[in-house]
């Protein structure tokens, strides 16, 4: 589904990712961990076609096709979803309305008719009741006065209107207490399906107790340095990432 | 002496003397001493008045006026000219709509009769009794932003007397229309006196009848007695060619409440100015201000607060979109006089460039002479967030939705403090035809 060759990026003039390999295939979840400023983030910006990432070398196809080549709307609506880190609040902009204008771009896309405005409400009625959120997210503009928590919840929901077939969730466990992660990671199981992957960017294990990776990789100076089954996520949280970083130069 | 300052002075020799003559005869000596603003008077820094100058203005006059002898003032002026008229009020609405012609209210006979509020020239009441609307006429300001007041004051031919008696549900919509060529001046003069305890909803709408009109050079005047109420509008929609100078005073009594929304979306050259003075304990006052650049449009919109008494409150909201070629200068003041402690003030003001030739200018500034008070200002002016508009992309929306979106947002604080649901929608409507990609920004609402 997913194939990066030797990703190289940059922001400001300034290398983050230094040669990045990874194929994710259909019905895998697959976790990145990495210390802070390892270029997680960096990653899964580029995948989701943030502009002011410069690609320096390397490719992605997506499904078959040039990723690189897409821009992010394109993206977006070929399957690919990326949970933010810090999701931005833009008041004035309704939630409701946002998660319809979405799901309309990828139906159009696909050459489907736009969503009934009933059977639409019924969905996100559905689906918020499966993310415990409350009603007045309805009514608010989009993560207007959210809580670090609820910002998260609302991504989750995102994805699960949406159906993605690639979903990219950048620290989507951050910030969430015990409570949230438990419904949070029960969102994000319950899109595991054969057809689709997920790849969990994180700096915890915390996550991955309660969705369960194939694959954990580690990230560290712009590239993967190690990669493994969930017990090395097990083994990262003992050790810490010391031990798996390349040697530096002296 | 200027070419305008000549053309004015000669009007002013030609006009037979009224009622008023003592007022207008001051008023026209300190403006004749002062001249017309330059940009080195403080709140003029940014509009350069010199080619205006240049220029000889004859007057306007109120030819197209039925002035036959009604009973009242009334009703729709058919105007389908250069500016559309927006339906600022629901047709289904018993909305009364009062038409000043060049600043001449134009009389019929079948003026809809409002239960609290009494409508009159106020060349009338003034030939009844000189001094009645005395108080309502200042004539010795130096300061730079009431020069054009002092001048209206020595030449307005008529205006409207609005006396609020009680609390009206109805909207009352006045529609200034400008007809003629360039080369001609009208005053027009407003004056809005709510009775204590009274309430009112009023909605001013200048519009031109073609894209050239003459120079108008408005005036309104509004006084709130105690508790009284007012929520009003000035909505700015004259042809692209047109020059419009308009300035708004408010009084405000004990407790009383004014909410006041100005909207730019039409004019050559507007120039906008509030000063409202919260006079007594428990006075509170709302201005929204909406900004709107377009095509080669210079706003310079000025607002001046003076909390006067103890435990006043003033909220300013301004949000500026300039395009194209456009200019838009937003300057605001908060002035707190000695002794009125407890004073609550805010300024918020925000800038959206849409264009790279584009350039908006805002100014807050606090003015504080007592101890305790709460005052708060901001300002900021940028381009489309990069991170909000990723947002939205991320999502699969295409780039025009997802930035048309995003001004439609920016604009939402003004729009939804609007209680009047149809002058919100006619304001909407006409604003987004003059943003990028307005098909889609239908679509929001």
């Amino acid at each position: 589904m997913l194939e990066i060759c030797d990703l190289a990026a940059r922001v400001a003039g300034k290398e983050i990712l230094n040669g990045v390999n990874l194929t994710v295939n259909a019905g895998e979840v697959h976790a990145i961990m990495g210390p802070n400023g390892s270029g997680k983030s960096t990653l899964a910006q580029v995948l989701a076609g943030r502009e002011d990432y410069e690609v320096t070398r390397g490719s992605v196809s997506f499904e078959g096709h040039d990723l690189l080549a897409m821009r992010a709307e394109e993206r977006a609506r070929a399957g690919l979803f990326l949970g933010f880190q810090y999701p931005v609040e833009i008041p004035g902009v309704n939630n409701v309305y946002l998660l319809k204008a979405a799901l309309n771009a990828k139906r159009k896309a696909a050459g489907e008719p736009e969503v009934d405005a009933y059977d639409f409400l019924a969905l996100i009625r559905q689906k918020m009741k499966f993310m415990q959120m409350s009603e007045t997210f309805l009514t608010r503009g989009v993560n207007e006065g959210f809580s670090g928590g609820e910002k998260k919840r609302n991504e989750v929901l995102q994805m699960l209107v949406l159906e993605p077939k690639l979903a990219i969730l950048d620290e989507t466990d951050s910030g969430l207490d015990i409570d949230a992660l438990k419904v949070v990671s029960q969102g994000v199981n319950s899109l595991r399906d054969p057809a689709r992957a997920v790849v969990l960017v994180t700096h915890y294990q915390r996550l991955l107790d309660y969705v369960i990776p194939d694959y954990v990789h580690v990230l560290s100076g712009g590239r993967i340095v190690k990669s493994g089954d969930k017990s090395l996520a097990q083994e990262l949280e003992r050790r810490g990432y010391d031990w798996v970083m390349e040697p530096k130069v002296a | 002496m200027s070419a305008a300052l000549r053309s004015f002075e000669t009007q002013w020799r030609a006009r037979a003397p009224d009622a008023l003559q003592p007022i207008r005869e001051a008023a026209m000596q300190r403006f004749l001493k002062l001249g017309l603003p330059s940009l080195r008077d403080e709140t003029w820094r940014y509009t350069d008045l010199r080619s205006l100058a240049a220029q000889s203005y004859g007057e306007a006059g109120c030819a197209g006026s039925t002035a036959a002898a009604g009973s009242g003032i009334a009703a729709s002026a058919g105007a389908q000219g250069g500016t559309e008229a927006l339906a600022l009020v629901d047709p289904k609405q018993h909305a009364a709509t009062l038409t000043m012609r060049n600043g001449c209210p134009l009389f019929s006979s079948d003026l809809p009769a409002i239960n609290g509020i009494e409508i009159n020239s106020i060349k009338d009441l003034y030939k009844q009794d000189s001094n009645y609307l005395r108080r309502f006429f200042e004539s010795a300001s130096d300061a730079d932003q009431r020069r054009w007041v002092l001048l209206n004051t020595a030449l307005f031919v008529d205006g409207l007397y609005l006396k609020i008696t009680k609390p009206v549900a109805t909207p009352i919509v006045i529609r200034h229309l400008a007809t003629g060529d360039a080369a001609q001046a009208a005053h027009p003069r407003i004056i809005i006196d709510a009775s204590p305890g009274a309430s009112a909803t009023i909605i001013e709408h200048h519009l031109s009848e073609d894209d050239i009109a003459p120079l108008s050079n408005s005036n309104t005047h509004i006084a709130l007695g105690k508790d009284a109420q007012l929520e009003h509008y000035r909505v700015y929609a004259t042809g692209a060619g047109a020059t419009h100078l308009d300035s708004l005073d408010i009084h405000q009594s004990e407790n009383s409440q004014c909410r006041q929304f100005t909207i730019v979306l039409g004019g050559g050259l507007v120039r906008s100015s509030l000063e409202a003075r919260l006079n007594q304990r428990g006075a509170s006052l709302d201005s929204y201000s909406l900004l709107v650049g377009h095509q080669d449009r210079h706003v310079d919109c000025v607002n001046i607060v003076t909390h006067a008494a103890p435990d006043t409150r003033s909220r300013q909201t301004a949000r500026a979109i300039a395009s194209d070629l456009s200019r838009v200068i937003f300057n605001s003041k908060v002035i707190v006089n000695a002794g009125a402690n407890g004073s609550d003030s805010k300024q918020s003001c925000r800038g959206l460039l849409l264009s790279p030739s584009a350039e908006i200018d805002t100014r807050p500034q606090l003015e504080i002479h007592a101890d305790e008070v709460k005052c708060a200002h901001g300002a900021t002016t940028g381009r489309l967030d990069p991170d909000m508009l990723f947002y939205l992309l991320s999502r699969g929306l295409d780039r025009e939705t997802a930035q048309s979106l995003l001004v439609y947002a920016f604009l939402a604080d003004v729009l939804t403090g609007m209680s009047v649901s149809s002058a919100r929608a006619a304001i909407e409507n006409a604003l987004i035809n003059q943003l990028p990609d307005a098909q889609t920004l239908r679509k929001f609402r």
